[in-house]
């Protein structure tokens, strides 16, 4: 859990891209991390990595204590039991199904997806597909899917690229005040430094398939 | 030896078409991947879903259902295999012997060269007529027939035919001079009456370099009477038979061996007594005037009785539409947990073997369809261990409704696992995993997103395998059978139609009802892949 505890994250990992291999070695006991770099680094994969949905990577993952990743035996905790709030950067709201039922994905009551829906600015879009969102609602509504699957850690790629200046200010601030409330860790990706300054009490560089704290 | 009589009837045509290739048609590639989807509800999928299960509903209730597949395995009716050349005598002698007190009878006409191997592969047919003893020989060897039920009494000339009106050749040293000579296949019982009589007359190396080879002999008289062939060897009650022929000569009786029809009861006949007494009649006075009046040679017997009604033997065209809906309807329905399973292996996993498996899924779709139906046979056949086991359960495969099912699913499952697997690989997988995350599972991942967002595709398939199916010969006339009423779908009965041109009328309702439904097939098929690549579409600009 996030709690006051927090043990903080153990990444040593190997991930063989088709151009370069990473090397992610990352130990922190911050709340809130980022991770920076030019487009193409492999900032994505090391979300991935922890989401549990990159079957390449190889090496040790622990999370708050936690093993999810062993040399020794391969994944030991799969995705579907992490609890991560993964919102990638493609946003990729189900098609088929409406925001409310995006929002309600992971079984959380009606009460708390109207409540969440309240807080992102999101309700008066619950019958809507996705497809007729535009790119800043798409985006408050995969963070609100995130929060509302329970998270024990969140992780944020590139969350406020498609609002503009004065959105991305007001979101971000959510995000932070949401994050602090239910004391969810969380780990951001982002090619921009000022949305990382806001959030981020830590924060490495991922330059030449490798991490360094900044 | 008996006494051989001629007498002569009126006419009824023959002829045969070249089985119909399968369209190979391709499944639409889609290759887009959505990157943020937003797209068509679910309220459409479930429409969608609604409407094609209501259509299932009434095309099985309108169809006639299950209750049909049941009428086929029970009841006292005899299936009798005989040879081509019977076709328009035999279900008169049948119909006969019903008004007689006997039982229904169903038919399946083919060459002797086809029915004998069926026979030997354990179809449940009670009857075999031989247009030769070779092949009565050969299944005697084999145990098929039960000894001591043969009996021969009928008997036939072969004959040379032109095209009417054509110049006839007045012997067969004049056969060198024509453009084609057509004869039926080399092991067909009448192709071989005309080879021996070829080569005891001298001039079988004169002709053997323009003969052509029809199936049955039927095949062959087709394309004299069409004008393809300018003469062709056949018997002398298919020359009768035919109007658009006439006969230029009779092969002597000592050139070549007496043509004979040897009919015995087989032993994996279901009602072995019902077929003793179907041959005992048939040997009888009653349908020796039958057989008399249609010009075969019969051994002499008691003076015949008065002729008994005529009746028709041609296939009937809605019982056709019917079975092969029912047929199309059965194969696409048990197909689809198969495809949707295979398809989402093929498109999801990697696997030691994937190679392997796909090839063997794909391989009905370049294989002839007949070899597609001669290895189902062999698995399936009543002589093999698990056709044993299905007709011990009382769910017999080979020529039933089930068997035909079968022969259509396997040609059209290649049809269906391709059009199913591209729908899942048009599905990103970035869904299942951010599904994951969520804390839902592989398999409710499944059920929640790629099912889903695959809907249409998959119906695609579904339609797909559903037209081909439709559309199956090979494999079902050699799996199934051609048994009017019971596996004579609108294909087969096309191709029996096609020897009955009395029929012109039937033969086009068929082939429209068959150019509709396909026509219809592929505009649903295009609708479908179009929805398909919507539901998954990149929303407007991001």
């Amino acid at each position: 859990m996030g709690g006051e505890g927090w043990r903080g994250l153990r990444l040593d990992v190997r991930v063989p891209l088709e151009d370069h291999p990473l090397e992610v070695r990352l130990e922190s006991q911050a709340r809130s991390v980022a991770i920076v770099g030019p487009s193409g680094a492999g900032k994505s994969t090391v979300l991935r990595v922890l989401a549990g949905v990159e079957t390449r990577a190889r090496g040790e993952v622990v999370v708050d204590g936690v093993t999810w990743l062993d040399p020794g035996r391969g994944m030991v905790v799969p995705p579907w039991e992490r609890r991560v709030g993964w919102v990638p950067q493609d946003v990729l709201l189900f098609p088929h199904l409406s925001v409310r039922e995006n929002l309600a994905y992971a079984g959380a009551p009606p009460e708390e997806v109207t409540a969440t829906a309240d807080m992102l600015q999101v309700s008066g879009l619950m019958e809507r597909r996705p497809r007729r969102l535009s790119g800043g609602e798409r985006q408050r509504v995969a963070l609100g899917r995130a929060l509302l699957s329970a998270p024990r850690l969140l992780l944020l790629d590139e969350p406020f690229s498609a609002l503009d200046r004065p959105l991305r200010d007001q979101l971000s601030a959510t995000v932070r005040r949401v994050a602090a409330q239910r004391s969810i860790p969380l780990v951001l990706v982002s090619h921009d430094e000022a949305d990382t300054r806001v959030l981020a009490d830590e924060r490495w560089h991922l330059r030449g398939g490798t991490l360094e704290p900044l | 030896m008996a006494r051989w009589s001629q007498c002569q009837r009126r006419s009824r045509a023959r002829g045969r078409l070249a089985p119909v290739l399968a369209g190979g048609l391709r499944p639409h590639g889609s290759g887009t991947r959505p990157v943020v989807s937003l797209s068509s509800p679910i309220r459409a999928l479930q429409e969608g879903g609604a409407r094609l299960s209501a259509l299932l509903v009434v095309v099985v209730v309108a169809f006639g259902g299950p209750s049909t597949v049941r009428a086929q395995s029970g009841g006292d009716e005899i299936l009798v295999l005989a040879a081509a050349s019977l076709t328009d005598v035999l279900p008169r002698v049948a119909e006969a012997w019903r008004q007689d007190g006997g039982a229904d009878v169903r038919f399946s006409f083919d060459a002797t060269s086809r029915l004998a191997p069926q026979a030997v592969q354990g179809a449940p047919a009670d009857v075999f007529f031989s247009a030769d003893d070779a092949w009565m020989t050969w299944l005697e060897d084999r145990g098929v027939v039960v000894p001591g039920t043969e009996r021969r009494f009928l008997g036939n000339s072969l004959v040379v035919v032109v095209p009417r009106g054509a110049t006839a050749p007045a012997g067969p040293a004049d056969l060198a001079k024509v453009r084609r000579l057509a004869l039926a296949g080399e092991n067909v019982p009448a192709g071989r009456y005309a080879r021996e009589a070829l080569e005891a007359t001298g001039v079988w190396q004169a002709v053997a370099s323009h003969v052509v080879r029809g199936g049955s002999v039927r095949g062959a008289l087709e394309w004299v009477a069409r004008g393809e062939a300018g003469a062709g060897i056949v018997y002398g009650t298919d020359a009768l038979a035919e109007p658009r022929v006439s006969t230029a000569f009779t092969f002597p009786e000592d050139t070549h061996t007496p043509v004979r029809y040897p009919a015995a009861v087989l032993t994996s006949a279901p009602h072995p007594e019902l077929a003793r007494a179907f041959i005992d009649f048939a040997a009888g006075p009653e349908a020796r005037a039958i057989f008399e009046q249609a010009g075969f040679l019969v051994a002499s017997g008691p003076p015949p009785p008065a002729t008994p009604p005529l009746v028709a033997s041609t296939p009937d065209p809605i019982s056709a539409i019917r079975i092969s809906v029912l047929v199309a309807l059965l194969a696409t329905l048990a197909g689809l947990p198969v495809a949707v399973g295979l398809g989402w292996l093929m498109a999801r996993r990697s696997f030691r073997g994937k190679v392997l498996l796909s090839t063997i899924i794909l391989a009905p779709l370049v294989m002839p369809p007949v070899v597609t139906g001669f290895l189902l046979l062999s698995v399936l056949g009543s002589r093999s261990p698990l056709g044993r086991l299905l007709a011990g359960l009382g769910v017999p495969v080979p020529f039933t409704i089930l068997g035909a099912a079968l022969a259509a699913l396997a040609v059209g499952l290649p049809l269906y696992v391709l059009t199913v697997r591209n729908a899942f690989e048009a599905v990103d997988p970035h869904y299942e995993e951010l599904s994951w995350t969520l804390g839902v599972g592989p398999r409710r991942t499944f059920m929640r997103v790629s099912l889903p967002l695959a809907v249409p595709g998959i119906v695609a398939g579904a339609v797909l395998a559903f037209a081909r199916a439709l559309g199956e010969f090979g494999a079902t006339v050699v799996l199934a059978g051609n048994v009017e009423g019971r596996t004579r779908t609108i294909a087969l009965a096309i191709y029996t139609l096609l020897e009955a041109p009395a029929a012109r009328r039937d033969t086009w309702i068929l082939v429209g009802a068959s150019v509709a439904i396909s026509l219809a097939a592929l505009v649903g098929y295009e609708a479908l892949s179009r929805r398909q690549r919507r539901r998954l579409e990149v929303h407007d600009g991001r």
